[in-house]
């Protein structure tokens, strides 16, 4: 697993690759959290790299969902494959991280 | 033709290493699409998880993982003699229409079993949890 970010305008992008499971759950939530500033008010998830996720991965993104909106930023995800959008889905996280097709399209909806 | 692996586990998280690789072996063995071997992987590490988390008081204990491929299912079996837990009675339904703030954390391993799985059946046998799952190959 590792964690890339950066910055597109106003917006953050971060880029996880490889897998996410309960053996390196809190190295992603670390490597996330050391990527996000208080400044920042627009994250993109952005999940085409991303081979697998379990329930441990989904909770790191839903304390940094939970963070972000603590400091008014706005956060999305993009391009998941058909297998971590299920994993979403069954979540209920589609409803409350708007899924996007592509970077562009998430960066365009955040504004 | 079907194939059998037999894996004993102790209930440390690194032990989840360990059945990775046995999947992804099997997996690149048979050429399993990848949704498939997600899938079965995503069950092992939920239900193996709640046992090394919840099935036990203290200490390090040893539980029974079978993994069956067969011509149009894989089948998983857990065998503890940990607390009695019957996920079919057990589990309260997890929150899922909430508002991020309000969400709990976590919940959610054992509903991602019940949903990814074709066929779930448990039974308490001479102090044993037997939970059996089944998962389709093809959608």
């Amino acid at each position: 697993m590792n964690v890339e970010s950066r910055r597109e305008g106003t917006n953050l992008v971060l880029k996880a690759d490889g897998r996410v499971d309960g053996t390196n759950a809190s190295e992603f939530q670390d490597a996330m959290k050391s990527e996000i500033n208080e400044s920042d008010r627009a994250v993109v998830l952005d999940l085409e790299d991303l081979t697998y996720i379990s329930s441990a991965g989904l909770r790191v993104v839903l304390l940094i969902a939970k963070d972000l909106q603590r400091q008014g930023a706005k956060m999305a995800a993009c391009s998941l494959s058909d297998p971590v959008r299920e994993v979403f889905v069954i979540s209920g996280f589609d409803k409350i991280i708007p899924i996007h097709d592509s970077q562009d399209s998430a960066i365009g909806a955040l504004g | 033709m079907s194939s059998r692996i037999d894996l004993k586990v102790e209930t440390r998280h690194e032990e989840l290493q360990r059945i990775f690789a046995t999947v992804e072996e099997l997996a690149e063995e048979e050429d399993w699409p990848p949704a498939l071997t997600f899938k079965t992987n995503l069950v092992l590490e939920e239900f193996g998880l709640n046992i090394m988390n919840y099935g036990y008081d203290e200490g390090i204990h040893t539980f029974d993982v079978s993994l069956t491929s067969g011509a149009d299912t894989i089948t998983i079996e857990f065998v503890d003699d940990g607390r009695p837990f019957n996920p079919l009675e057990d589990v309260k339904a997890p929150v899922l229409d909430s508002e991020i703030q309000d969400r709990p954390i976590g919940g959610l391993g054992i509903h991602f079993v019940m949903e990814l799985t074709d066929d779930f059946q448990y039974r308490r046998e001479n102090s044993r949890n037997h939970s059996i799952m089944t998962i389709r190959k093809s959608d």
